[in-house]
């Protein structure tokens, strides 16, 4: 075998973003800007129009999709973006963060309740879930904000 | 190996050269595939399974043939075996929305997929509620509509935890759109609730492969290979493999023991002749190629081996006779109605024609190609026209000539903005990239480059865009991950091998691979 070969792809690797955030269908929100999405992640918007707390459900800050999250969305290095979801899951502003390991397990929360917000690999999706266009695109859509790679 | 037409192949810039499949099988092995007693373990098998998705067919022969046929597509890897199944379940039933459905994911001829599009919506309500899922994401996947098909096989999976068929057929699919980490992912657990499932065996090998991983293909070859030792594709697919990884002279050993078990398995004639190819061993090519093409009588396969036989006159710089090749196959192809490939023609004639003029005019051709009134579904016709675009400001980059390549960029916004296939969507990336990089915006230019990363033409641009921008260690290991690329399609051969003749004359050998004696 190559050696060579493989070190060449092994130095090519990244993490490829391929994104989505998700809400629950009866969560009535379709769409909303990068922006508000940030003031989610920050704890800055507590609670949904009909005054439910939100509850985000992400993976471990230290996850290659959340650096990517962290970076891309709320513009902070890794470190001061775990430091703002730390403050945020410790409740401060009533809103509330579930950290978890795996795409399935923010799916089937955000399916299970219609408070909670995910983000996830868009090949997790199912159809319990709504995905949420940010900057009037959506997954797929040439432009899409969560789409990218990182090393 | 894997079912990826080669159309597909050669516009999806997957690395591996997964091809369309087998014309006819030895005469005993062709028995055994008609027949449900000896088309053994995955036909009992799904019979067995209380869990599967059901399919809504009144007709005893139309379900039988679609599970030879998806038996013969998904398992066992004859292609043409399998699709004239499918053909035969549709004709028992022309109702059975579900067989429409598995023509249009698993056709390679545009115009029969367009018709079943229409054929599996048309009949869509007379399908179940989890049918109508499936179909959904079988359909969903050729049309575009990717949220809808990947939220319905996520549905499907949970459903249906033990169809190890369903999580295998969103592996494959996983590996056709290069997303190549979560196809482990679920191919991994298919593994874990059916360990012995061998069309995941083989799924996950490809997986990591092509995400670079070649340590552990081997364990999972040889443990495919025990489990089938009676059927050729285990062999095809470890010899593909090997070829992956530069092992030209193992990978016709075993594209050799996969012939030995089934004569007209056209597959590894395919990757036999690819190898000589390869190697530039172009006359040897050309007789294996023959071989298979003489082997197959799918049109669109026809006509795509013949494109790779021609290409090995490009290979050897025998320009003007490549050319003339392909002239008559262009012309082939437009009296056949087929457009993308008349265009992948025009193509190809582009990005070997020397003068950057005549290379635009190559391309103009294939553009008129693909304007033109033809039967074709609009997803081929744009991945085709992206590339083309893409095709063009590559060209435009190595000239210097950024109205060309602005121009091409134009053109491909306005329909990639509405696009939401992946292959558009990349070449946008490329030719935007192309763009920068002429502006001298080289991170920029890297940045959007990165987004086609397995694709010839990008990487050669992402190369020169980050040297440019200081990022020389960068540069080096585009350069060494492109001279590292072996595949038939025409960019690997324009770029990838002209890459590699440069690195073995300044003694810098891209790999350790070997040849064939």
């Amino acid at each position: 075998m190559a050696v060579f070969f493989l070190a060449a792809f092994a130095a090519a690797a990244a993490y490829a973003a391929d994104l989505a955030v998700i809400v629950n269908p009866n969560n009535p929100t379709k769409a909303m800007s990068l922006g508000d999405l940030d003031k989610l992640l920050r704890g800055k918007t507590a609670t949904w129009t009909n005054g439910h707390p939100v509850i985000l459900v992400l993976h471990d800050p230290n996850s290659p999709p959340m650096k990517f999250v962290i970076e891309k969305v709320m513009g902070l290095s890794v470190e001061e973006g775990k430091a703002v979801l730390n403050e945020v899951s410790h409740g401060k502003s009533g809103a509330s963060i579930v950290f978890v390991s795996s795409d399935e397990e923010i799916v089937k929360a955000v399916e299970g309740n219609s408070a909670a917000i995910g983000i996830v690999d868009v090949y997790s999706i199912t159809g319990g879930v709504k995905v949420v266009k940010i900057d009037d695109k959506q997954p797929f859509d040439r432009g899409y904000v969560l789409r990218g790679r990182t090393q | 190996m894997r079912i990826i037409s080669l159309q597909r192949v050669l516009r999806s810039g997957i690395l591996v050269a997964g091809f369309v499949l087998v014309a006819s099988m030895a005469p005993g092995l062709q028995q055994t595939n008609k027949t449900a007693s000896t088309a053994p373990t995955r036909t009992d098998r799904a019979e067995a399974k209380p869990d599967k998705v059901p399919m809504t067919t009144s007709s005893k022969a139309a379900r039988h043939d679609y599970e030879l046929g998806m038996l013969n597509l998904e398992d066992l890897f004859f292609e043409e075996e399998g699709l004239n199944d499918l053909r035969r379940a549709v004709k028992a039933d022309p109702g059975f929305a579900l067989g429409h459905a598995a023509l249009v994911y698993f056709t390679g001829d545009p115009r029969e997929e367009k018709r079943e599009i229409e054929l599996a919506q048309q009949n869509l309500p007379y399908a179940a509620p989890d049918e109508k899922l499936l179909i959904r994401f079988l359909v969903g996947t050729k049309d575009g509509d990717l949220i809808e098909a990947i939220s319905a096989i996520n549905d499907l999976l949970a459903a249906y935890p033990k169809d190890s068929r369903l999580g295998n057929l969103y592996g494959g699919w996983l590996l056709d759109v290069q997303n190549f980490a979560r196809a482990q992912d679920v191919l991994q657990r298919v593994l874990k609730n059916d360990p012995n499932y061998y069309p995941a065996l083989n799924n996950l090998a490809y997986a990591y492969a092509m995400n670079g991983d070649f340590s552990r293909t081997s364990r999972l070859m040889e443990q495919y290979v025990a489990m089938l030792p009676g059927q050729p594709n285990p062999q095809d697919s470890y010899g593909e493999l090997l070829r992956m990884a530069g092992d030209f002279k193992d990978s016709i050993k075993h594209y050799r023991a996969a012939l030995s078990i089934a004569p007209n398995f056209i597959d590894s004639q395919i990757g036999i002749a690819s190898n000589y190819a390869l190697v530039g061993d172009e006359e040897r090519a050309r007789v294996e190629y023959l071989r298979a093409i003489a082997m197959t009588s799918e049109r669109t396969t026809k006509l795509q081996y013949r494109m790779l036989w021609a290409m090995t006159y490009y290979r050897e710089n025998h320009s003007e006779q490549g050319r003339k090749e392909y002239i008559a196959l262009a012309a082939l192809a437009h009296k056949e109605d087929l457009a993308v490939s008349e265009a992948e023609c025009y193509r190809t004639m582009a990005l070997f024609n020397p003068q950057p003029e005549g290379a635009l005019k190559d391309l103009d051709a294939a553009q008129h190609a693909l304007m033109e009134k033809h039967d074709l579904p609009r997803g081929e016709r744009e991945a085709e026209f992206a590339t083309v675009l893409k095709t063009r400001a590559f060209i435009a980059a190595r000239a210097g000539w950024p109205e060309v390549a602005s121009r091409a960029l134009d053109t491909l916004a306005a329909f990639a903005e509405k696009s939401r296939n992946n292959v558009v969507q990349s070449s946008y990336y490329s030719t935007h990239g192309a763009v920068l990089l002429l502006q001298g915006k080289y991170t920029g230019a890297a940045t959007e480059l990165q987004e086609d990363p397995r694709n010839p033409l990008s990487l050669q641009l992402l190369a020169n865009a980050q040297e440019k921008a200081g990022q020389v260690p960068e540069s080096a290991k585009t350069l060494a991950a492109l001279a590292a690329i072996y595949d038939e399609r025409v960019e690997t051969a324009a770029i990838a091998q002209p890459m590699r003749d440069a690195l073995r004359r300044t003694n810098s050998p891209p790999t350790q691979a070997n040849s064939p004696e």
